[in-house]
């Protein structure tokens, strides 16, 4: 026991490590908040930097970094309406509108508050269900994942507004451009158009980049005579009374965001807008209507995709699986430093596990310090003119794409991609659906091939599979349940319903 | 008649591009393993296909309630859509960025970032010049300070 809380504490006894989690989560602030930077960029390039440290110094860092990352993410996404990480897409959503409304800086303390909220539930769900959660994600058969990315997806497509077809279109469009390069099972090029070039895939983030940044920044042009919008951040820290309404929800969603992140290969992204889609389900009485700066709309993804960070670790410490990109990284780390993550990591290392949980606290002890402060000058810099501010954004989106790869040719891709996104923007489609598709797709092609295969490429026992799983019969009606929700079928029978259960 | 109702100046050309693509896309998805078997490296790929052919489909079902836009033929149709979304500023805008991606090949990253930057921003702000290039110097240090020191970022 007495281990067990030397473990917990000590991140927070030892200067050392105090100060290299406070520098991880500050510059993991600004890196999230940059776009065209991302936490799993930022953490490869400290892993690279740490193998010949101490494992505890390299772990401080990477959890700092990682804590702040997925929080910087939404500053961008409410003052540039450009989500800085892909967990980020959903606080785009209401977070935007809120700041063109003059309420920036109450965007950004509530979406702070709630960020420690989520990463503390995160991490005591962490602490206290990590043996219970990694036996369940065990259970999962890959056709449990196939479902699981299917739901991901068709929330996605029901987030886009106006058309579900759209956000279906676009999750397609996403996921053929996730699948291009070389079939993972027999080595065959897929939609490469027989360029070798393309045998490599293309990375999401290029697609993000692209998608994120040079469509926006396109966009901004049109508004360029408009005048600047004065974010308002005087008011940062929100009311004790704001932060308590909001406390259930967030509660709720901290949960979606520790379920979704357990499970391997989905992450904050999906947790975020899993959690946006339960609170427009759910709060029957917004602040302001969802996608017009609704505080519902902010706090739910914000918890989420925080708490899926503590989620995230369930696997990897457990099972040694990564729970999204940036734990596939630290695996990475911790195999560099001679660890080996999986069921024997708790039982021949117990403190690398308990000394993650006490940092991860520490680090959102940090988030609250810094992301309370220095708001202002981070505002200032969206107040710079757009003339200014959409070619920085290009010159960003280049250095962003070039150094994952230094790749050139990614970089026109990237360009490329920002003129197909521009383009679909004016036709009223989501950029949202495409980049999950992107994440999703070659996650799907793998889980169904493996599903089939051990139907015995039997699409009959396939589905028998599907409902006589209980997790996979659960999983199916949800499906189901999601596309219903979408169809005109659903709102038919309700008004069929309503004047059946008013006249009795 | 709602506004939300009618038809954008070369929406249906759009959504038919967008059947083609997704017909595309199914061609190149089945030249991947054909129908070979029901758990090939082409399978997922020609169902995601069916799905794209099956949506676009159906945003094409969807404007068929909307009212038509206000133009008169194709020339005008074409006219009003490159002056509502392709105006002069995002081609020229448009033109720096591939010039500049073209340049950094030539004329290394730092120098072509400056012009870029010095351009751009003179031709959106339509002049001053000399302030242009003080923000551009600022902006470019600070690049350097960030990427290069800071995080050692491979810069182009």
């Amino acid at each position: 026991m007495s281990d067990t809380l030397s473990y917990l504490l000590m991140a927070w006894s030892d200067p050392q490590l105090l100060m290299l989690t406070a520098l991880g989560t500050f510059a993991g602030i600004y890196i999230g908040a940059i776009p065209g930077l991302s936490v799993t960029m930022a953490v490869s390039i400290l892993v690279s930097f740490t193998f010949s440290w101490d494992v505890n110094d390299a772990l401080a860092l990477i959890v700092g970094i990682f804590i702040g990352g997925v929080y910087g993410g939404s500053r961008s996404a409410i003052l540039l309406n450009i989500p800085g990480a892909p967990s980020s897409v959903a606080t785009a959503f209401d977070g935007y509108p809120l700041a063109q409304q003059g309420e920036a800086g109450r965007a950004i303390g509530l979406s702070t508050v709630m960020s420690v909220v989520g990463g503390i539930v995160g991490t005591i769900m962490l602490a206290s269900a990590a043996p219970l959660i990694g036996e369940l994600a065990l259970r999962f058969a890959p056709r449990d994942y196939f479902l699981v990315a299917a739901i991901g997806l068709l929330l996605v497509g029901s987030l886009a507004e106006g058309s579900l077809a759209k956000g279906i279109f676009a999750a397609g469009l996403g996921a053929v451009i996730g699948l291009v390069g070389m079939d993972p099972v027999t080595a065959q090029g897929r939609f490469t158009l027989g360029q070798v070039e393309l045998m490599g895939g293309i990375h999401y983030v290029v697609l993000m980049i692209g998608l994120f940044g040079v469509a926006e920044a396109f966009y901004q042009l049109h508004n360029l005579d408009s005048p600047v919008i004065r974010q308002k951040v005087d008011k940062i820290l929100p009311s004790f009374a704001m932060v308590l309404k909001f406390l259930p929800l967030s509660i709720r969603t901290s949960i979606i965001g520790v379920i979704v992140g357990v499970l391997p290969g989905v992450g904050g992204d999906i947790a975020a807008l899993m959690a946006y889609d339960h609170a427009k389900r759910t709060v029957k009485n917004p602040s302001r209507p969802f996608g017009k700066g609704a505080y519902e709309g902010l706090v739910a993804p914000e918890t989420a995709n925080s708490a899926a960070v503590g989620g995230a670790y369930v696997p990897m410490l457990t099972l040694g699986m990564p729970g999204d990109a940036v734990t596939a990284v630290i695996i990475g780390a911790l195999v560099v430093h001679g660890l080996n993550p999986g069921p024997m990591l708790m039982v021949e290392n117990p403190h690398i596990f308990y000394f993650t949980v006490g940092n991860l606290l520490l680090a959102n002890v940090f988030l609250m310090i810094f992301g309370l402060m220095g708001i202002k000058l981070f505002a200032k810099f969206v107040e710079m003119p757009k003339a200014v501010l959409i070619p920085l954004i290009l010159v960003l989106c280049v250095v962003g794409t070039y150094s994952i790869n230094s790749s050139m040719t990614e970089v026109y891709w990237m360009l490329g991609f920002g003129v197909l996104g521009y383009l679909l923007k004016i036709f009223g489609f989501q950029m949202g659906p495409i980049i999950l598709g992107a994440i999703l797709g070659p996650l799907m092609d793998t889980s169904y091939r493996q599903a089939m295969s051990s139907a015995g490429d039997n699409p009959m026992e396939l589905l028998q599979g599907l409902v006589t799983s209980p997790l996979s019969l659960i999983l199916s009606a949800a499906v189901v349940l999601i596309l219903l929700g979408n169809t005109p079928l659903l709102k038919k029978l309700k008004s069929k319903l309503s004047p059946a259960s008013a006249r009795g | 008649m709602n506004k939300t109702d009618k038809m954008l100046v070369g929406e249906r050309t759009f959504c038919v591009l967008l059947v083609l693509a997704s017909l595309v896309v199914f061609y190149l998805a089945y030249q991947i393993s054909g129908f070979s078997s029901i758990n090939s490296p082409g399978a997922f790929p020609i169902g995601v296909a069916l799905v794209m052919i099956f949506s676009a489909v159906k945003i094409g079902v969807e404007l068929i309630g909307k009212a038509k836009p206000d133009c008169s033929g194709w020339l005008d149709a074409f006219q009003q859509f490159r002056d509502t979304h392709f105006p002069r500023r995002i081609l020229v805008f448009g033109l720096l960025a591939v010039a500049y991606l073209a340049a950094i090949q030539w004329v290394s990253f730092y120098v072509s970032t400056f012009l870029f930057l010095v351009l751009s921003i003179v031709y959106l702000r339509k002049g001053r010049v000399l302030n242009a290039i003080l923000i551009a110097a600022v902006l470019l240090v600070l690049i350097y300070l960030l990427f290069s020191l800071a995080f050692s970022v491979y810069l182009p």
